[in-house]
C-alpha cells in the first residue's frame, strides 16, 4: 500500500514537472522542416536567397504574426512559409497574435524570454515602442539605392527611427476609409448627398445624410465607438477631415487634439448625438463592424479594402451586409467636398535583437525573401493590402491585383488620398488610451474644449516621455 | 494500557509514512512557492523599483516608497480605488444577506426541490465565467439586446428609447455588480444551507420552549452558531470582490467608469509599456490592494470573534 503511496506521488510530482515544461512549447506551429537526411536541392543552394559562404545562418527561426490582413490565415501562411523552408532550409516557427493581447505577450517576452525572431507588425509598435527601446535589429543594411527607389517613401520613412536607422522593413501599405449601407442611403434619399463616381462627400451633406437616415429609421446610424482602442484610426480620420483638423504637428512630435478644427468637428458630432450619431462608450471598431454587417448601423468608419475582400466576416458575401445591402468603401467627408486625408496602414517585419547573430541572419533572409523576391507578389497579395514597393528584383508588384476590380477600384480612388502617417509620435500607446477616454467624457456631455485639452495634454505628457 | 515504547522499526515506519506524505504535498507545495509565495514577495520587491517589463532583467532601479507616494495622487489610480471600494461595500452586504435569505428558505427542503434549487443558484459559478460574461453582454447591448427590449417601447415601456447599459457611466458599474452579484452567491447559498443544517436542534428546541420568536430564535441560536460559516463567506465574497478584473476586461475594458484597481494594475503593467516604470508601479498598486483586503478581513476577523 505505502509502496502504491510513493508511486502515486512520485507519478504527480512527475505529471506537475512535465505539465509545466510543455507549457513552454504550447500553442507555436512550425513549418515543415526539411529532411535532414536527404541532399538539399541543387538549384536551391544557389538561390539569391542563400547567404554568402562561411555566414553561420540558424536552420530554424520564430516568428510572431498579428492579424495583418490575410496573414491572419494559416491556410494563407503556411504555404508560403513551407516553401521558404523547402527554398532556404530554414524552418519557421510560427504563432499568430491578437491585437487583445498581443503586445502584453511580446512585451512579458522580454523578461521571461522566448521572444521571437521576428514579428509582423506597424510602425507604431516596431519603431516607436520596442524600436525606442532597443529591441529591434537595424535593418539600414537590407535597403540599397534601388530598394530605397522601389519602396514607397512614406512606408520607409515611418519605419525608419529619428536616428535614420530603418527598424521595420515595410511590406504592405492601405489606406483606412469608411464605409456606407448603399441601400439604405438609397431607401432614406440620402444616396443623393454622395458623389458615387468618386466615393467623396462633404461635411454638410455628411450631416445632411445622417438626418435623412434618423428620419426614415429613427435610430442611430452612425456610431463615435469608444470602448477602446481597436478601430480607433476610423474616429480619428472622421474627427481630423470633418473641417481639416490634425492630429499631430508637422514634425510629429506632439499631438494637436485641440486645433480649432477638431474641436469644431466633435462639437458637431455632439449636436447630432442622440438623432443618428451615438458616442457609443460600448463599441470598439470590430463592433461597429459587427453592426453595420448586422443592418443596425448604416455607415462604418473602420473600414479598408480588406474588410471589403473578406467574405468570412460577411457571412460568406463580400460586399454585402445579412440582409443583402450593398457595402460601398467612401472617403470621409471634408469641408471642401474633395476628397479626405485618409490614415495609413503600414504593416513589415522587423527582428528582434536576441543577440544571436545566426538567428538574426537567418531573420534578414526571411525578410529579403518575402519583401524582396519575386516571392513578394505572394507574400503581399494574401495580405489583401497593397505591396510597399513598385518592384522587387525585376518583379513588378505595382499592379499584382490586376485581376481584381474591387482592388483596381480602391487602388485609383484610395490610395492616392493617402494621409501622413502620424502614428510614430513617441507615446503612442498613452495617446491611444487617452482619445477613447476624451470621447468617452465627451459623449457624458463633459465641455468639449476642456476635455480635449486635458486629455491631449496627458498624450503630449507621454509623448515628452 | 501502558504505552508502547518506540521501537526503531515503528520510527522507521513513521519517517517513511513522513516521506510519503511530503511526496504527496510536493506537486502543491511547488505550485504554491513557485505562483503564490515567490510572486508575493517579488511584488514587494518590485513596488519599490521603477522596473520597466521592456528594460533587461526584471529589477529596475531602486526609488523607495516613490511609486507609493505617486499612487495617492494619481486620479486615475484614485477613481479606481473609488470604483473598487463601491464593488465591496454593495456587494459584500447583498450577496451575504440574499444567501442568507435563501439559504434559511430552502434549507428545509428535501430531496430533489433542495438539489434543483441549489443546482440553479450554483449554476453560474460552475459555468466559464468567460461564457456567462458573453450571454450578459447580449443581454446589455444597446441595439438589440434584451434588456432594451423588454424595457423599451416594444416590450414593458419604462423605458423611453434605449440604454446604453455598458457605455453609460450611470448604468454600467451597477451592471457589472449584478453580474458579479448572480455569479457570486452560489457558492454562499450552498454554504448557508449546510451551516442551517447542521445548527443544534437541541438549542432551537429549548430557546422555544422559554418563549423565544422566530426572530429571536435565528438571532441568538441559528445566527450564532452559523458565524464561522458567516465569516468565510465574507472574507470569500470581499476578497473576490476587488478582484473583479475579467468582466471589466470583457465588457468595458475600465471604460465607461468601471476602471478598478484590478484592471488598472493589468493596464498599468502590460499596455502602458511606454511609460516609465510602469512594471513597478503596477505592482505598488497590488501592494496597496493586498493592503487593504488584508486590513478589512481582519476587520471581519475581530468582528465575528466579538459576536
Amino acid at each position: 500500500m505505502k509502496t502504491i503511496r510513493k508511486a502515486l506521488a512520485l507519478v504527480l510530482a512527475l505529471c506537475i514537472v512535465l505539465s509545466l515544461a510543455a507549457c513552454g512549447s504550447q500553442g507555436s506551429n512550425e513549418s515543415k522542416a526539411p529532411d535532414p537526411t536527404k541532399e538539399p536541392d541543387q538549384t536551391q543552394t544557389q538561390s539569391p536567397e542563400t547567404p554568402p559562404a562561411g555566414d553561420e545562418v540558424a536552420k530554424e527561426i520564430t516568428i510572431w504574426i498579428y492579424p495583418v490582413g490575410g496573414w491572419s490565415d494559416e491556410k494563407n501562411v503556411k504555404p508560403l512559409l513551407d516553401k521558404f523552408t523547402a527554398d532556404t532550409g530554414i524552418a519557421v516557427k510560427y504563432e499568430f497574435l491578437a491585437y487583445a493581447d498581443g503586445d502584453d505577450k511580446v512585451n512579458t517576452s522580454f523578461t521571461s524570454g522566448g521572444t521571437p525572431d521576428l514579428i509582423m507588425e506597424g510602425p507604431e509598435r516596431l519603431v516607436v515602442n520596442w524600436g525606442a527601446k532597443g529591441k529591434m535589429v537595424d535593418l539600414t543594411d537590407m535597403i540599397d539605392a534601388t530598394d530605397k527607389s522601389e519602396l514607397n517613401e512614406a512606408a520607409l520613412a515611418a519605419c525608419t527611427s529619428p536616428d535614420g536607422k530603418v527598424l521595420e522593413y515595410p511590406m504592405f501599405i492601405t489606406a483606412h476609409c469608411m464605409a456606407i449601407n448603399l441601400d439604405a442611403f438609397k431607401e432614406a434619399g440620402a444616396d443623393q448627398y454622395i458623389d458615387l463616381e468618386t466615393r467623396t462627400w462633404s461635411t454638410e451633406n455628411f450631416f445632411k445624410a445622417v438626418d435623412a437616415l434618423y428620419a426614415k429609421y429613427n435610430d442611430t446610424v452612425a456610431a463615435v465607438f469608444c470602448k477602446g482602442q481597436g478601430g480607433d484610426q476610423g474616429t480619428r480620420a472622421l474627427i481630423n477631415n470633418l473641417y481639416g483638423g490634425k492630429f499631430t504637428n508637422a514634425d510629429h512630435s506632439q499631438y494637436t487634439w485641440d486645433d480649432p478644427n477638431n474641436i469644431k468637428a466633435l462639437e458637431a458630432l455632439k449636436e447630432k448625438d442622440g438623432k443618428g450619431i451615438a458616442f457609443d462608450a460600448s463599441l470598439e471598431g470590430g463592433d461597429e463592424l459587427k453592426l453595420l454587417y448586422q443592418d443596425v448601423l448604416k455607415m462604418a468608419f473602420c473600414w479598408n479594402v480588406a474588410q471589403q475582400l473578406d467574405p468570412a466576416s460577411q457571412h460568406g458575401d463580400p460586399g454585402k451586409t445579412m440582409g443583402g445591402s450593398e457595402i460601398v468603401c467612401m472617403n470621409f467627408p471634408t469641408e471642401s467636398g474633395k476628397a479626405a486625408e485618409l490614415c495609413g496602414g503600414i504593416w513589415g517585419l522587423g527582428i528582434f535583437d536576441n543577440g544571436d547573430p545566426a538567428r538574426i541572419a537567418a531573420s534578414k533572409q526571411f525578410i529579403k525573401y518575402m519583401c524582396d523576391s519575386e516571392n513578394a507578389a505572394d507574400a503581399a497579395k494574401i495580405s489583401n493590402f497593397f505591396s510597399a514597393r513598385s518592384a522587387a528584383e525585376g518583379t513588378d508588384l505595382s499592379n499584382i491585383f490586376a485581376d481584381n476590380d474591387i482592388m483596381n477600384e480602391y487602388n485609383k480612388i484610395f490610395l492616392p488620398s493617402l494621409g501622413e502617417y502620424y502614428n510614430v509620435v513617441p507615446g503612442w500607446a498613452q495617446a491611444r488610451t487617452s482619445w477613447w477616454n476624451m470621447l468617452q467624457k465627451i459623449g457624458t456631455g463633459e465641455p468639449i474644449a476642456d476635455t480635449v485639452a486635458t486629455y491631449m495634454a496627458e498624450a503630449n505628457a507621454a509623448a515628452a516621455g | 494500557m501502558a504505552k508502547q515504547p518506540k521501537t526503531a522499526m515503528t520510527r522507521a515506519l513513521q519517517r517513511r509514512e513522513n516521506i510519503a506524505g511530503y511526496l504527496f504535498m510536493l506537486p502543491s507545495l511547488i505550485f504554491f512557492l513557485g505562483f503564490v509565495v515567490f510572486p508575493m514577495f517579488a511584488c514587494v520587491l518590485i513596488s519599490l523599483t521603477d522596473a520597466n517589463m521592456i528594460s533587461e532583467g526584471m529589477l529596475g532601479n531602486f526609488v523607495g516608497l516613490d511609486n507609493f507616494i505617486k499612487l495617492f495622487q494619481d486620479k486615475e489610480f484614485l477613481e479606481a480605488l473609488k470604483n473598487t471600494f463601491i464593488i465591496v461595500v454593495v456587494s459584500v452586504p447583498t450577496v451575504c444577506a440574499f444567501s442568507l435569505w435563501v439559504g434559511s428558505a430552502i434549507y428545509k427542503l428535501k430531496g430533489p426541490v433542495l438539489s434543483a434549487f441549489r443546482c440553479i443558484f450554483y449554476l453560474p459559478v460552475v459555468t466559464g465565467s468567460v461564457a456567462v460574461t458573453v450571454v450578459w453582454q447580449w443581454m446589455y447591448n444597446n441595439y438589440y439586446g434584451i434588456f432594451n427590449q423588454v424595457l423599451g417601447p416594444k416590450g414593458l415601456g419604462l423605458i423611453q428609447g434605449r440604454i446604453n447599459w455598458l457605455g453609460d457611466e450611470r448604468f454600467a458599474l451597477w451592471c457589472i455588480i449584478l453580474i458579479l452579484f448572480t455569479t457570486s452567491v452560489g457558492q454562499p447559498i450552498v454554504l448557508y444551507v449546510s451551516a442551517l443544517g447542521n445548527v443544534d436542534q437541541t438549542l432551537v428546541e429549548a430557546a422555544q420552549v422559554d418563549g423565544a420568536t422566530d426572530f429571536q430564535v435565528f438571532w441568538k441560536v441559528k445566527w450564532a452558531q452559523m458565524m464561522p460559516t458567516t465569516l468565510y463567506i465574507l472574507v470569500i465574497t470581499t476578497i473576490n470582490s476587488f478582484q473583479c478584473f475579467a468582466l471589466i476586461q470583457l465588457l468595458t475594458k475600465g471604460g465607461a467608469g468601471t476602471n478598478t484597481v484590478m484592471y488598472h494594475i493589468y493596464y498599468t503593467a502590460f499596455k502602458l509599456t511606454e511609460r516609465a516604470g510602469h512594471f513597478g508601479y503596477a505592482n505598488a498598486m497590488g501592494v496597496v490592494l493586498a493592503i487593504f483586503i488584508g486590513i478589512l478581513s481582519a476587520v471581519q476577523f475581530k468582528l465575528a470573534k466579538e459576536k
